[in-house]
């Protein structure tokens, strides 16, 4: 009898530690990933692509993504990374520091085929001696135009693609008087498209070591060089470059408003133009035939880099470093960096990566476009990062409502410009 | 000896009865108080603590970026409450004197408040929009085209833009309370006025008016806390700019934990700190200036 008893003590016993032990076996191997892009139908069905043939070559690994809105993804993350709840891969940006500085990131260093990957996309995500992210998205900034807008204003775009300052602010006034808006630009919902002018313009005056330590806080805004390209900004401004709308402008709303009601001459905006542009109109897409041009923005007078423009690494992935799962995370990150899954984002997503492709082997629709961009980035000297990746705190703060906002807004001289700046830094 | 013990305190009982609501209280509003002033004398990082003293406070004495948020939330309080409840009023007495459709006004002036501010976000950002917003619509119809402007794009017009939206939705609330409480009013008061050849302004202001008192007074303590904390509205519409012209200490404190590309809840918490203090020792001098101080007998 007790004999019995003590085999269905054992077999209990048995049977509740299965109990226990069965979700834990599974949960090792479930791979939890928080994501941005919810509402970019492409870029998700890229990584839910990816995700599948992820768990097709490694058995018994399930990954488990969860998408968000860019700004929801980045509350929950502050709260989940102090609690210790955050996942074990999540979408990040370069300018998030703050991830590297408190170690919450694990190095990534080793464990992805890096040959794979565009050398200045690794450095983006290089702080000191460690690499902390996967460079998914990049973009270059550029200045699109409507090639019929502008032979119809009789103005020819120089063979280099780059007008003079001079040209350009003439380029405004004519669009202005024909009753054409010069530029597209918007800031209803972002804290950067506003800007891009007064950044671009600043990088090619400057020169990138200048412009870094203007952006870092060690050059002031009181330099007459800077001063001189805040000056020719605002005279783009007062010559109405920017929609009246300027200020409650979307940044959906500017791509329609460029491409399609009641269309304007140029939209100076990152390489993704492209993920909105190129779905179908019905989707907020570019018309068909839409006569799309790429030039270069202006060249500034007695600039120290005309042929500079900025290149920024966007969406990312990093692996959480107090994940117990970061190899598997790793492992996920390198079934990215392969020629084919790079050339399958371009073809899919219609935005650059950090993943090495080739542009000539890209097929579809829009592969003429990439040869074009392509053209486009001939001998650039590029700044990597955006202002607003490169500054953090109250520099970043007050950049975005000065620079991005009421500077192209005309709501502030070049001296209060100046002024605000510098009392950021 | 019986009656003794009819007459002890029934600890057990008061204590069953008292613990489900003391444990909510101590869980979602004390121990956040608490933590939330902890942490203003700290360094909050995820894997550091580091008590730094009355560092932040002395930090935020020069951060310009909050003492504009501060006048624009005080500017915001102020007005708002002398607004909604003034119109409330007025709009109150005109249902009260049974205007033709008072009916539909009653429910019509009143569904603002039954929309959440981010809805209410949203179609006043339509309504202001510039190249197709309803204001400028009319304006440019009306032949004042020139006054069209980027309501929630200028600094000099976005913090009354919105203020206009607040008391817009609000007002509504209002007027039902005050409604209510005109309804509540003894007729043989406003009844002897009228026999004392009381003109209907007299009758408004000597008499109405006194006996309302009370509900209005707290109607506008309500509203003043309410734009005091405000948020929702100003991140749909405009995060806090143009340059800063509509930044509030809520925005700011949200802008500071999770925006500012820093860790550190202990900045946010001494900010949030401050307000508390503030929006406590405000709601305390309004309650001390607007205590009746005789009873009204009728």
């Amino acid at each position: 009898m007790s004999r019995f008893k003590s085999s269905w003590r054992v077999l209990a016993a048995a049977a509740f530690a299965s109990l226990i032990a069965l979700p834990t076996a599974a949960l090792a191997q479930e791979l939890t990933v928080w994501s941005h892009w919810a509402a970019e139908v492409a870029k998700r069905a890229y990584v839910e692509e990816a995700i599948k043939r992820f768990e097709a070559s490694r058995p018994g690994v399930k990954v488990k993504i969860t998408w968000y809105e860019k700004s929801a993804l980045y509350a929950s993350l502050k709260t989940a990374l102090r609690a210790g709840q955050a996942p074990d891969v999540f979408y990040a940006e370069v300018d998030q520091t703050d991830y590297i500085d408190n170690n919450l990131l694990a190095d990534l260093s080793t464990g992805i085929n890096w040959a794979n990957v565009e050398p200045w996309a690794k450095q983006a995500w290089t702080f000191g001696k460690g690499t902390y992210g996967f460079p998914l998205e990049a973009s270059t900034v550029e200045v699109y135009y409507n090639t019929k807008l502008m032979n119809d204003l009789g103005v020819k775009v120089p063979a280099s693609g780059q007008f003079t300052q001079a040209e350009f602010l003439d380029l405004v006034k004519k669009a202005k008087a024909k009753g054409i808006t010069p530029m597209a630009q918007g800031v209803g919902d972002r804290p950067f498209p506003g800007s891009y002018v007064t950044h671009e313009a600043l990088l090619k005056k400057l020169g990138p070591k200048d412009y870094d330590a203007l952006m870092k806080g060690t050059l002031s805004w009181s330099d007459p060089r800077v001063v001189e390209t805040l000056t020719f900004v605002k005279q783009l401004v007062d010559a109405g470059a920017f929609p009246a709308s300027f200020t409650s402008l979307k940044l959906g709303e500017s791509h329609i408003y460029f491409h399609t009601n009641p269309g304007a001459l140029m939209f100076q905006v990152a390489s993704w133009y492209t993920a909105r542009a190129f779905n179908p109109p019905d989707k907020g897409g570019q018309p068909v035939g839409f006569p799309l041009g790429i030039m270069q923005s202006p060249a500034m007078n007695n600039g120290a880099c005309n042929q500079c423009k900025s290149l920024a690494v966007g969406g990312s992935y990093v692996v959480n470093a107090a994940s117990p799962r970061k190899e598997i995370g790793i492992a996920f990150l390198n079934s990215l960096a392969t020629p084919e899954m790079g050339n399958k984002w371009l073809e899919n997503v219609l935005v650059q990566t950090g993943i090495k492709t080739d542009a000539s082997k890209v097929s579809g629709p829009h592969a003429n476009y990439f040869k074009q961009l392509a053209k486009a980035n001939e001998g650039n000297t590029y700044y990597f990062g955006t202002p607003v990746q490169v500054m953090s705190g109250k520099p970043k703060e007050v950049f975005t409502q000065v620079i991005n906002n009421a500077l192209p807004a005309g709501s502030i001289s070049v001296d209060d410009v100046v002024k605000q700046m510098n009392a950021a830094k | 000896m019986h009656e003794a013990r009819a007459l002890r305190t029934p600890w057990k009982a008061v204590t069953v009865f008292l613990l489900p609501a003391l444990t909510l209280y101590v869980a979602f509003t004390a121990y956040p108080v608490v933590k939330t002033l902890w942490n203003s004398l700290h360094v909050v990082l995820p894997n550091r603590h580091e008590f730094i003293g009355l560092a932040n406070f002395v930090e935020l004495a020069k951060d310009d970026i909050f003492w504009r948020a501060v006048r624009n939330t005080l500017i915001w309080a102020c007005t708002s409450p002398l607004f909604e409840v003034s119109i409330a009023l007025v709009l109150a007495l005109a249902l009260y004197a049974k205007v033709p459709g008072a009916r539909f006004f009653r429910i019509a002036w009143f569904t603002p408040v039954l929309m959440s501010y981010v809805v209410v976000g949203i179609i006043w950002a339509w309504i202001y929009n510039y190249d197709w917003g309803a204001v400028n619509y009319a304006l440019r119809a009306l032949g004042l085209g020139s006054w069209t402007r980027a309501w929630l794009g200028k600094p000099e017009t976005a913090l009354p833009a919105l203020i206009f939206i607040t008391t817009w939705m609000w007002t509504g609330f209002n007027m039902v309370v005050l409604l209510a409480a005109l309804h509540s009013l003894p007729s043989e008061v406003i009844e002897a006025a009228e026999l004392d050849n009381c003109g209907w302004w007299g009758k408004l202001v000597f008499v109405i008016v006194p006996m309302i008192r009370a509900t209005m007074l707290n109607l506008i303590v309500l509203s003043f806390v309410g734009k005091m904390k405000i948020f929702d509205l100003v991140w749909i519409t405009t995060k806090g700019g143009p340059l800063w012209a509509t930044e509030t200490v809520s925005t700011y404190v949200y802008k500071r934990a999770f925006e500012w590309n820093t860790f550190d809840l202990g900045y946010p918490s001494a900010v949030a700190s401050v307000w508390f203090v503030i929006v406590l020792s405000s709601v305390l001098t309004l309650t001390w200036l607007f205590r009746q101080r005789e009873k009204l007998e009728y």
